[in-house]
């Protein structure tokens, strides 16, 4: 459900931000870009165009090494995140779902796990307790509770890092790579979790290589070139017709096969759905 | 090296946790205050390194194999302060989930591994590889100081064990805890890391240095501050005399020190009634005799042995302190110099 | 001329023993975390008792079995662990098997020696070899046989009782055991990032190890092996040193700031009083009749 006042709440102001690791190695070249309330964006390029790093940037883990960056209105700086107060307010407001959950699930049990954001950001140990037996079972990982994490299955490592970040009730979502390495069925129901999100009114950034969610998860899209840029922008159907973007990006190819005895070629996106025509 | 429950006295055992606790104690408020959050999962990571590189046997030319420790690489990355937490994790966790070194004798384990090597391996190699310009001579200077450090915690590891039956036995007089002195312990447990675990040490610091080099150059710029060092040649005289106290226990032993009661005729003089065969091949590879005879406890000598063995712990860790202490200052100055 | 040809063998042996020796060392060690941790899961005497009671009641053992002059007190001490271990369901050839077999087999080589006239001079037990001319004396000497024993002894019992500890208290229950004696807060957080480290490193390790074995047909030098040794490690840190970044980022956008926050809902109960106060009375008598 989104209500228009709060679509015009803008949330992310990035202006020409760039970033380079260890001062030399550039991962993100002048991104300019606006992200308003309840909005449901995708960040599309292959890997290593920079869309993790921007994720990590806002969510101000990483600083722009020149440019700015306003969240809720705020200049996000080192400085402001450095101050306590400050750093829980914008913390329990953005949550970020890493890539690889073995990244994110560093304590020792899921319940641990699950209440390490709600812990840490200082709220009172019975609402600790209750947002964390309230995430637990909205992903039904109840019984996982004692469990030590990174001896999960993939699909319930997973669940787990996202019930970590759900305990924290967080209003703006960043996921990088949500489907990746997940079996079909863990990715339907990913896609459920991430609908039942945004349905909520929550602020959801996607930043993916999969062609084949982009519609679900998004209604603007942003592509990111190989050379870190930000090179387009429109709604899913838009860039998904936009063949000489997508090939330039590298997220799709040309590619040549055999059906029976037709050799023919057409653009081909890995895990995107194979679906095509044969004209006899 | 790990030391098990029951080689060390209690009172050797509390001792060393004593020796430690301190240093414990200022690396974890070092961890805090001086250094951001950022070194908690850093140091997480060498600890967990440190454990698994205890596990990879090495094989060395002539058919035998070994395994490092990894101190004197945690402590290049990390400096020694945070290596010294780092490893004592690997001790804990190797004490307490896999049996390997005992409970109590954690203390006596991490001032050898945790505490002497890091320092020792990570002031030498800084101080070795100097101005470092050249790859090579960065890994150079890792492979000494890493086969340096290793022989100090063994001497050091040595000592402990060396000193178990002379200040512990029972009225009849027997050993309750190791029952070699440190005639024994010394030549047995130096000339294992000379040959063996040093080598090892060497091979797995030099290479993994070199390695890292290569593809995490940053991680020697930002650990970075490794000043201009000494001319070459103190360097290297420095590195000889640093190797002369590796080989200490070798001139502590030999007839006609302090410790000479240990010699051939002091064998007779015990009264034992015989000498061992095969004892003046021995006592001429290392001018050391069989031991285990500072056991008889109601020997007269007693109070002697144990007061050289104590002086002789007592320099070598002053010495080794001293010299710490000093390269420090000298590289203090130096960087006051340059700043100045 | 046989020189060569040995020396090659060796070679070859040693160069297939590091590999099979570190593999297996990697394998069990996974395969012991998973077992470890399988019985503290299971509904035992000592799996039930609060973990602080547990370590104070085990540290009041050891200490006894340190201090102890006696070793019919040290033998005491160890066969009262033994119906401990069959009430927390710890499978007794396991328990005596992994102390008597495995571990002291170090401590065994270096208590050896400690029989002999040799290195303990005595009253003979059985004498070996005697010999005027030339004055050669063998034995084995009460001394010696008394003092090898302490040393078996002490060790195997103090490793009993470690190894008790450990399969029955899971890891999570120790940290936060040890977090609730007053260890610094960066030190219990260390530790807890590291066992978690460790698994990871382990199985990277354990794959890379199983990949090349399945690759290399040769046999290959001692300077190969060495340089794949110094590449896998440099790998797995290379590996371990990009996730560690990120772990740390993970952690600090839920809000870590450099301290860590726990729940405490450790519950210190009647059990716990009594098995504490049991262990330090038995302690207290153990030093008492072995003084």
């Amino acid at each position: 459900m989104k209500i228009d006042t709060e679509k015009s709440t803008v949330i992310f102001e990035a202006e020409r931000v760039s970033f380079a690791y260890n001062n030399h190695q550039v991962a993100l070249q002048d991104a300019s870009l606006t992200v308003r309330a309840g909005e449901r964006l995708a960040i599309l390029g292959t890997n290593g165009c920079g869309k993790s790093t921007l994720l990590k940037i806002l969510d101000g883990l990483y600083f722009p090494t020149s440019g700015t960056l306003r969240a809720f209105g705020e200049p996000m700086t080192e400085e402001v995140l450095l101050d306590g107060a400050r750093a829980y307010a914008f913390r329990r407001r953005v949550g970020l779902v890493f890539q690889d959950p073995d990244v994110q699930l560093f304590s020792p049990t899921v319940w641990d796990e699950v209440t390490f954001a709600p812990l840490h950001l200082g709220l009172p140990h019975p609402e600790v307790i209750e947002r964390a037996e309230w995430a637990m079972s909205l992903l039904d990982i109840q019984k996982l509770r004692d469990r030590v994490p990174h001896r999960l299955s993939g699909g319930e490592k997973k669940k787990v890092a996202l019930a970590s970040v759900l305990s924290l009730r967080p209003e703006v979502w960043l996921l990088d790579e949500p489907t990746a390495s997940l079996d079909p069925r863990s990715q339907s129901r990913l896609l459920d979790f991430i609908w039942e999100l945004e349905r909520e009114g929550n602020t959801v950034i996607t930043a993916t290589n999969d062609l084949a969610i982009l519609e679900e998860v998004a209604d603007r899209v942003i592509i990111f070139s190989e050379d870190h840029q930000i090179v387009g922008e429109g709604s899913p159907q838009e860039v998904l017709s936009n063949y000489e973007l997508l090939a330039k990006c590298n997220l799709i190819h040309e590619h040549r096969h055999k059906h029976g005895e037709i050799e023919h070629e057409h653009p081909h996106a890995h895990r995107y759905t194979h679906e095509h025509k044969h004209e006899k | 090296m790990h030391i098990p429950d029951g080689y060390l006295s209690p009172a050797t055992a509390a001792a060393m946790y004593t020796v430690s606790l301190p240093v414990w104690y200022l690396a974890s408020r070092k961890m805090t205050t001086r250094l951001t959050g950022r070194s908690v999962p850093l140091i997480g990571l060498f600890a967990a390194l440190s454990f698994v590189i205890m596990m990879f046997n090495v094989p060395l030319p002539g058919g035998t194999t070994g395994h490092a420790v990894g101190s004197v690489l945690a402590a290049i990355v990390l400096g020694p302060w945070a290596a010294s937490l780092a490893i004592t994790v690997a001790l804990i966790i190797q004490a307490f989930f896999f049996g390997d070194g005992g409970i109590l004798a954690i203390g006596a384990n991490a001032f050898n591994m945790a505490i002497a090597m890091p320092f020792v391996g990570f002031y030498l190699y800084r101080w070795l590889s100097g101005g470092a310009v050249t790859p090579s001579r960065r890994a150079i200077a890792a492979a000494v100081a890493g086969y340096l450090a290793i022989n100090v915690g063994a001497l050091l590891t040595a000592i402990e064990l060396g000193i178990q039956p002379m200040l512990f036995h029972d009225a009849a007089g027997h050993a309750l805890y190791f029952p070699y002195g440190l005639g024994m312990a010394i030549p047995a447990m130096l000339l294992g890391h000379l040959a063996v675990a040093g080598p090892v040490e060497a091979l797995v610091t030099g290479l993994v240095v070199s390695w890292m080099q290569r593809t995490n150059p940053q991680l020697f710029e930002t650990a970075g501050g490794v000043t201009q060092g000494a001319t070459g040649l103190s360097r290297w005289a420095w590195t000889g005399l640093l190797s002369l106290i590796a080989l200490t226990p070798f001139g502590l032993l030999a007839p006609g020190t302090a410790w000479g009661e240990w010699s051939r005729e002091g064998l007779q003089q015990l009264g034992l009634g015989y000498i061992p065969e095969g004892f003046d091949q021995w006592s001429n590879l290392w001018s050391a005799p069989f031991s285990g005879y500072d056991i008889p406890a109601l020997n007269n000598s007693t109070v002697g042995y144990l007061l050289s063995a104590l002086a002789g712990v007592v320099l070598i860790l002053g010495v080794i302190f001293a010299l710490t202490w000093f390269i420090g200052r000298l590289r203090h100055r130096r960087e006051d110099g340059r700043t100045g | 001329m046989s020189q060569i040809p040995t020396k090659a063998k060796r070679g070859r042996r040693a160069a297939r023993g590091f590999f099979e020796k570190t593999l297996g060392h990697l394998t069990e060690t996974l395969e012991h975390t998973l077992f470890a941790e399988e019985i503290a899961r299971q509904d035992g005497m000592l799996q039930s008792l609060d973990p602080r009671a547990k370590l104070l009641g085990a540290l009041a053992l050891l200490i006894a079995i340190s201090l102890s002059h006696s070793l019919l007190v040290i033998a005491a001490l160890y066969i009262l662990t033994l119906p401990l271990a069959a009430a927390s369901r710890v499978p007794m050839g396991y328990y005596i098997k992994r102390v008597w077999v495995f571990m002291p087999f170090f401590t065994g080589i270096i208590a050896l020696p400690a029989l002999f006239s040799p290195f303990t001079p005595g009253e003979p037990l059985l004498t070996l070899i005697d010999l005027t001319s030339p004055r050669v004396y063998l034995a084995i000497t009460v001394p010696g046989v008394v003092t090898a024993a302490f040393l078996l002894l002490r060790v195997g019992s103090s490793v009993s009782v470690a190894v008790l500890l450990m399969l029955t208290t899971r890891w999570v229950t120790l940290l936060k055991a040890l977090r609730t004696l007053r260890l610094p807060q960066a030190f219990v957080l260390i530790l807890g990032i590291t066992y978690r480290y460790i698994y990871v490193l382990l199985h990277a390790a354990n794959n890379m190890f199983i990949a090349r074995r399945s690759r290399v047909m040769r046999r290959m030098s001692g300077a190969e092996n060495r340089r794949w040794l110094a590449a896998s490690i440099g790998t797995l840190f290379t590996k371990s040193y990009a996730l560690s970044d990120d772990v740390y980022l993970a952690m600090q956008s839920r809000g870590f700031r450099g301290d860590s926050h726990v729940m405490g809902n450790l519950e210190w109960r009647r059990a716990d009083w009594l098995w504490l106060t049991g262990s330090l009375v038995i302690a207290t008598a153990a030093l008492w009749v072995g003084r």
